[in-house]
């Protein structure tokens, strides 16, 4: 028998509501020492990813956040009792200093896209022009037009993305932003802010919204802080490791 | 019209699909021990341009795996 596992918070001594997760099995504590764990027994070796899973690992990790902000593990984390204990054991000093980190605060996430795509604007290849500066030529030139296109839409990429920093920075205590993870997307961010200013940030988001009607913003929270709980991450950004 | 399907998003998928967004491709990580199967997928946003990365990061997991 395995161990399905949902999220790591501090002091949640019993279930407030009997909750049932991935293959309807009962959600319990697993305690060890300060920290708790969200579990549920699993017969199988691995959680196939389906949208009821996937939907149902979520509202488990959101039943907590109504008290403690957790610690979610990611979707389709399956251990053994033995594995897990280990894990924390191991893990205990930086798990809990991540818990302190996130303590009292969610996660936001907004995602900025382009409302209307910038277009290279094709240039007119009739015959007499490619007969005039060959193919060759032709093709170095569209190829120069393509890179500048790429270098405007990564310029005005970073440019959006300061503003969204600047404009969010009294807000917000940490963040994760990624530049242009898609052609059409041109910021998505994570932003970890206290429970008390959710308010405040969606005003500043609306204000944003109406200063730059040529964008279109996807809001979206309070979440539990998936974005901020990755052990992985953080040695990587603390110690610059690439 | 692009717009208008976006929108539509934003009101009935959008939530869905963020969901989907935190809970695969985000969180804790016990190293070696992420065990995701898609055999079963049945998610409802492949084709969509927008945030279909946790489809792609599920795939890449498995390709992983599979190459091991």
């Amino acid at each position: 028998m395995k161990l399905y596992v949902y999220c790591l918070a501090e002091g949640i001594d019993v279930r407030r509501e009997p909750t049932l997760g991935i293959s309807g099995a009962s959600v319990r504590v697993l305690k060890t020492e300060n920290l708790s764990v969200l579990v549920s027994d699993l017969e199988a070796d691995s959680a196939p990813v389906t949208r009821e899973n996937a939907l149902t690992h979520a509202a488990v990790v959101r039943s907590v956040l109504d008290y403690f902000t957790p610690l979610p593990f990611r979707f389709g984390t399956v251990v053994t009792e033995q594995q897990l204990q280990s894990y924390l054991s191991t893990h205990k000093a930086i798990l809990e200093s991540k818990l302190e980190s996130v303590r009292g605060r969610v996660e936001m996430s907004v995602k900025i896209i382009w409302e209307n795509t910038i277009e290279q604007q094709p240039q007119s290849q009739n015959k007499s022009q490619v007969d005039k500066q060959g193919a060759g030529t032709m093709f170095l030139a569209e190829k120069r037009q393509q890179i500048l296109g790429d270098e405007h839409r990564a310029a005005e990429a970073s440019k959006i993305s300061t503003w969204l920093h600047e404009t969010l920075s009294e807000l917000v205590g940490d963040e994760q932003v990624t530049l242009r993870p898609t052609e059409r997307l041109v910021v998505s961010a994570a932003h970890l802010i206290e429970r008390g200013k959710i308010g405040q940030y969606r005003e500043k988001l609306a204000e944003m919204r109406q200063n730059r009607p040529d964008l279109h913003f996807l809001s979206s929270g309070p979440w539990p802080p998936y974005s901020f709980a990755n052990i992985g991450l953080e040695f990587k950004t603390q110690f610059g490791v690439s | 019209m692009e717009t208008f399907v976006i929108e539509e998003w934003e009101e009935t998928e959008l939530s869905l699909l963020e969901t989907l967004d935190h809970v695969l491709n985000r969180g804790l990580v016990i190293a070696g021990e992420m065990t995701i199967s898609v055999a079963d997928i049945d998610l409802i946003f492949v084709g969509l341009n927008v945030l279909v990365s946790s489809v792609e990061t599920a795939n890449e997991v498995l390709r992983k795996r599979q190459s091991e």
